[in-house]
């Protein structure tokens, strides 16, 4: 192995930006699963409409991904919302307690699975992308399309802002307090069920940002959702579930394995190494690699 | 045996004469079908048997399909079918052995991930080896009749319901709903979760590989996306849900009702089909846990079983 190539900046701006949108994606789901206890296999989906809202506001009317980015992340926190209040709350209530996990998992699977097909219908299977911001910018030795260095300091902007959301703001503490221990912190005044309402929409809207992102530096299609479901899970689980600094931690992890790995072996080796990593991290830390467990009943 | 044992057997037996004559009356379309629906009901019933039973919800079922598949297109004409064909339900449950050891050391929601997780890692690597070896997709010529798929199928989808309706009674039965209802309960009295859980997650791997081996004669064209494609987990997991798990009418239902759905809908708008999959799905975890089956029981009053 070639140390110059490990080194090169090339590389390490590749894995900067696939971390930064990483990251984005999986503190939303990070957040859902660490109040909740909920697995939302359609955080993928969020991406994939965020990318949709982007594409068409270029592709109809010249809007820069970059404010269309805004519109996408309302959107996503209304659907969030709304899935909280239409569905959520009947799953909590239901007579199968126990089995709330599990079934969250199903239901979300419908969503998907629904969510997917109506773009498909909507706006047909096909691979779409525009080019915006695509000249080539060289920093050092690495050369960077500018859409990418603007994805990373935006995922950038973005993931610092929610550090000092769950630092400062009320709901965030709120958040993190929910996470520790859900019932302690009802018993102390916090009404959880407002700020579960509150990390739908705020975990759906990072995930939209990400997706508006990303739709700048790669074509979008209504099935691109489901890979980055994964990967937001392997790294949520790298980082520890319920763990938010560890979200960042693990997209970095990540996004190391998988910008070297198919540098250095082949780019068919992706599949294989992101699931690869996530079942030895499943298997050898599930408490992820942080440590701090928290207990998945 | 009481009398409505009794009945209920001489209906069943009807049922399955009836189908493994349906071959003399019905042309190949509707025997196509006939054998989507056997193979849903094999799926769904061997699938039942583990997660049913001990709450260990695989999504990653369609990892032994495709080793069945991919195991009966290794061995075609390399030994004779019938041995072929039991091979590859061996083929899925040393995989199962493999997989099972690592996987159901974790509960909840890792193990469904994981299992999800796996069986695309192992998609991947058949990808990677048909790759290595320079075969892109392999066609099998001159495989058996429809007719004959059917009735072996037949003997699958039989086969799966005997084995859910003797393991429910059985003492791995009874082990596993103790796994379900509170593992570290169950350990406590006696009960060797690990040893259960590795025994019914391979028994429950046995028809699906078996199955695969029998759809790949018919769809005579082996390619690893398609034969190891998560829609068939998810499509097992539906059915099992639409239906309610644990007892062997629950993923016949199911998949009656599936296969009745998808041949009005999937030629026509695959979308569409999709769609509904998804809507059904989210309405029966909401508004019909228990699934068909025990809704109508518990209006019927209490469980009789």
């Amino acid at each position: 192995m070639d140390l110059s190539v490990i080194l090169s900046g090339q590389l390490l701006a590749s894995v900067l930006v696939l971390a930064s949108l990483y990251a984005l994606v999986a503190i939303g789901l990070n957040l859902v699963y660490g109040t909740m206890r909920l697995l939302n296999v359609a955080h993928g989906e969020l991406v994939m409409l965020g990318g949709y809202v982007a594409y068409w506001g270029f592709a109809q009317w010249g809007i820069s991904p970059l404010i269309s980015a805004l519109f996408a992340m309302a959107v996503a926190a209304a659907a969030g919302a709304l899935i909280y209040i239409a569905v959520i709350r009947r799953l909590f209530r239901s007579r199968f307690q126990a089995r709330v996990e599990a079934n969250s998992l199903l239901v979300f699977f419908g969503i998907s699975i629904i969510v997917q097909n109506v773009t498909a219908l909507a706006f047909t299977a096909n691979n779409r992308g525009y080019s915006y911001l695509d000249d080539v910018i060289a920093i050092g030795d690495a050369r960077i399309a500018a859409n990418r260095l603007a994805a990373l300091a935006v995922a950038s902007v973005a993931c610092f802002a929610c550090a000092l959301f769950f630092r400062f703001a009320r709901s965030g503490m709120a958040m993190r307090a929910i996470i520790q221990h859900r019932e302690a912190a009802a018993l102390v005044g916090i009404d959880v069920d407002r700020i579960n309402l509150q990390v739908f929409a705020l975990g759906f809207a990072l995930a939209a940002l990400a997706g508006a992102l990303i739709s700048m530096t790669q074509t979008i299609s209504p099935f691109m959702g489901f890979p980055f479901t994964v990967s937001g899970f392997v790294i949520i689980i790298l980082g520890g579930l319920g763990n938010l600094p560890g979200s960042i931690f693990g997209a970095t992890i990540l996004a190391a394995v998988e910008v070297y790995g198919v540098t250095l072996i082949s780019p068919s080796f992706r599949s294989i190494l992101v699931y690869g990593v996530f079942i030895a991290a499943l298997v050898l830390r599930p408490q992820g690699l942080l440590g701090r467990p928290i207990k998945a009943r | 045996m009481t009398r409505r044992g009794q009945s209920v057997v001489a209906l069943a037996l009807a049922g399955v004469a009836l189908f493994a004559l349906l071959p003399l009356v019905v042309g190949p379309y509707a025997l196509g079908i006939g054998l989507g629906l056997l193979m849903w009901i094999a799926l769904a019933e061997s699938w039942a048997m583990f997660s049913g039973l001990s709450g260990y919800i695989s999504l990653g079922h369609a990892v032994f399909y495709g080793v069945g598949a991919y195991a009966t297109v290794l061995l075609w004409q390399v030994v004779p079918l019938w041995l072929a064909i039991p091979l590859s339900g061996v083929a899925a449950g040393l995989l199962a052995v493999c997989l099972g050891w690592p996987c159901l050391r974790v509960r909840g929601a890792y193990f469904v991930i994981l299992t999800l997780g796996v069986s695309e890692v192992v998609k991947y690597i058949v990808i990677r080896t048909e790759a290595a070896l320079g075969r892109q997709g392999r066609l099998l010529i001159g495989t058996p009749s429809l007719t004959i798929l059917f009735e072996a199928m037949l003997v699958l989808a039989v086969v799966s319901m005997i084995v859910l309706y003797m393991v429910r009674s059985s003492k791995l039965g009874a082990g596993l709903l103790a796994i379900r209802e509170d593992e570290v309960a169950a350990e406590a009295v006696g009960v060797n979760a690990t040893a259960l859980k590795l025994l019914a997650f391979t028994l429950s791997a046995l028809i699906p590989g078996m199955v695969g081996g029998l759809m790949i004669l018919r769809s005579t064209y082996f390619e690893p996306l398609q034969a190891f494609s998560p829609t068939t987990s998810f499509t097992i997991v539906t059915i099992a849900i639409l239906g309610g798990t644990d007892e062997v009418p629950g993923p016949l239902l199911g998949a009656v009702l599936l296969v009745l759905m998808s041949e009005l809908l999937w030629a026509r708008a695959p979308e569409v089909y999709m769609i509904i999959l998804g809507v059904l799905l989210v309405a029966f975890v909401l508004f019909l846990p228990e699934g068909l089956l025990g809704r109508a029981q518990r209006l019927r009053g209490p469980a009789k079983s």
